[in-house]
């Protein structure tokens, strides 16, 4: 069972390298992370993106680029259709953002999975590790769905649950968040919430639970609780996976990262492998890690589908 | 200004006058953090239910020996007509939500005939302090409203704006989150975020400067906010955080409080007197600084909401 990123880096040393295609890592941050990648023993990898720009950074950070495979594309959609697809022709295990925006890629992955025919809906996953917490703790949907509907919900439950299972967890808890108050109409999101336990406990959503509560005070304090002191409240409760009511919600709560003790690590599994989703404002150790956990989530693909 | 809950609570005090704090059907939860207010002397307590039942549950807590008012009335609702009315005529500073459930105080309050609306529009606001980088923060709106238009964000943050000026935020930073710092027709938040943000532009919000879209990693951080070309006074140096709809803002602040061990106090903005709904996230520690952040609303009162 993988309880934290210090358990993804030493297996990804161990299960590494695999081959990996970087998507535009035209700053140095990206270009340093790939580096130490490789270095690490994690990754060999393929460098698609603007030639001039990927050259500059990779002198900036010390990395002699020549050796890897280059494909010189400035068009960032058609660098996203080209990693995305040597990920489904099988040429590579594992995709990373750089450089563009998450949307170029989600196109490529729908794209990908429609004309493979997987079914497969495309949704990102944010790992916390938080002090405190035994597992880690997946945030989603927050890259791809603005607004999921209950049915775009189930999918992106089903591949929190896929990697749940991936990441060792064999029945993962799943907190289903929405801002239902005592006053006001019912929310949607709290109908969604209603239907998806009961989903859940007919086993329509596959071996996980889906707690009951809808906010983190119903989490951790109980659905009457109120909290008395900061003390009383214990994280090892957090479920592990929050399926968030939007994408502003997810987006916003899980780059806290920035503000809270806690790491992130973002990602979404296609049918055919990992894709890393660092933030563009990620810096090089975030971005290392979250290729780590990119090779140990292939690695893990690899062992269930052949 | 106003950087610490410790200098709020030295402001609550500062106003020489107790001030009335309208609690109808108090319960032994209550007590802890209203008798430390009163303790502090900067509140009087008038407890609104049945007296006998009321002096019993004071018994030999601190509040026994300090001064305090009993307002008899019968059942939860009569309570709660009570202490609105007492609010609304002066006879109470601050409103407290007591023992009444959410939903009847919350419709009651927002009542358009017989409620406390100042204005068009209440809104809740939560007030961080974050130890860190040494200042107060607020986020809005992370209770009351669940998804606001333009219109409505813009008076939220007019509300909020009332407050920032009474902690002597002098030109508040407000940054408009979103999922993504770019203008995305189809995410809606960031639309809005943009015009808020162009009206700030054109001085509509006076010396309060709005930036948006913002996604989290750019309001936060400089740094972040650089790496995606993004040059703005507010990116890492917020004074007060808008968020797109509640989903968000109620999750957000819970996220804070739980993950980051942050002390909150939240108030609602927009009502004739400051009004404190009882969440459940709230530590006696943040419902004691809830009350004199009140308490200072009501001393510098003049612009509350």
């Amino acid at each position: 069972m993988i309880r934290s990123l210090e358990d993804v880096s030493r297996l990804a040393k161990e299960k590494g390298p695999k081959k990996l295609a970087v998507l535009s890592p035209e700053d140095e941050e990206f270009m340093r992370a790939v580096k130490r990648s490789w270095e690490a023993g994690y990754i060999e990898p393929v460098l698609i993106g603007d030639r001039g720009k990927m050259d500059r950074v990779a002198e900036k950070v010390g990395f002699d680029i020549g050796r890897f495979d280059t494909i010189e594309e400035n068009d960032r959609q058609t660098v996203s259709d080209l990693g995305i697809g040597m990920l489904f022709s099988g040429k590579l295990s594992i995709v990373s953002k750089g450089q563009i925006p998450t949307s170029y890629i989600y196109r490529s992955v729908i794209r990908a999975e429609s004309k493979a025919g997987s079914g497969m809906t495309v949704s990102v996953m944010s790992l916390w590790e938080i002090p405190g917490v035994d597992h880690l703790v997946a945030f989603t949907d927050s890259g791809v769905n603005i607004k999921p509907d209950f049915k775009a919900k189930v999918e992106i439950i089903k591949n929190a649950v896929f990697l749940g299972h991936l990441l060792g967890y064999p029945r993962p808890k799943i907190g289903v968040l929405s801002s239902q108050r005592g006053f006001g109409e019912m929310m949607p999101s709290f109908r969604d919430y209603k239907s998806l336990r009961k989903l859940a406990e007919a086993g329509g959503l596959g071996e996980c639970e889906v707690v009951k509560g809808v906010s983190f005070s119903d989490i951790f304090l109980g659905t009457r609780g109120r909290m008395k002191s900061h003390e009383q409240v214990d994280l090892a409760r957090t479920p592990h996976v929050i399926l968030v009511p939007c994408l502003d919600t997810g987006n916003i709560i899980c780059k806290l990262d920035l503000f809270l003790n806690v790491k992130r690590c973002s990602l979404t599994v296609t049918s055919k492998g990992a894709v890393c989703i660092p933030a563009r404002s990620d810096m090089s150790d975030s971005i290392e890690g979250q290729i780590a956990m990119g090779v140990v989530v292939a690695d893990r693909m690899e062992k269930e589908v052949h | 200004m106003t950087s610490t809950f410790k200098e709020t609570v030295k402001e609550a005090k500062e106003g020489g006058v107790k001030k009335r704090i309208a609690v109808p059907s108090p319960k032994k939860h209550h007590m802890e953090p209203i008798s430390r207010a009163a303790k502090e002397g900067f509140i009087t307590p008038l407890l609104i239910g049945n007296g006998k039942a009321i002096e019993a549950m004071i018994g030999n807590s601190p509040l026994a020996s300090l001064s305090y008012q009993i307002v008899e009335a019968g059942n939860s609702a009569e309570t709660l007509r009570t202490a609105i009315s007492l609010t609304r005529d002066g006879q109470a500073d601050i409103l407290l939500q007591g023992g009444v459930d959410q939903k009847t105080f919350m419709n009651a309050v927002l009542d358009v005939k017989t409620g406390l609306l100042k204005g068009k529009l209440a809104s809740y606001v939560s007030v961080l302090q974050l130890h860190q980088i040494g200042k107060l923060v607020l986020v809005t709106d992370t209770f009351l409203n669940n998804f606001p238009g333009i219109v409505e964000k813009q008076l939220i943050v007019e509300n909020a704006l009332g407050l920032a000026g009474l902690l002597g935020m002098d030109q508040p930073k407000i940054a408009a989150l979103a999922a993504i710092e770019q203008v995305n027709p189809s995410i809606s938040s960031t639309l809005d975020a943009a015009i808020l943000s162009k009206m700030s532009e054109r001085k509509q919000f006076g010396k309060a400067f709005i930036e948006g879209p913002l996604d989290m990693d750019c309001a936060l951080s400089q740094t972040a906010a650089a790496r995606k070309g993004l040059q703005s006074v507010v990116t890492g140096n917020a004074d007060i955080y808008l968020v797109p709809e509640i989903e968000t803002g109620y999750q957000l602040i819970q996220a804070i409080v739980f993950f980051g061990k942050i002390e909150t106090a939240g108030i609602i903005l927009g009502t004739v007197k400051p009004v404190i709904p009882d969440l459940p996230f709230l530590s006696d520690e943040d419902r004691f600084i809830e009350l004199a952040l009140a308490a200072m609303i009501s001393n510098k009162g003049v612009s509350h909401g």
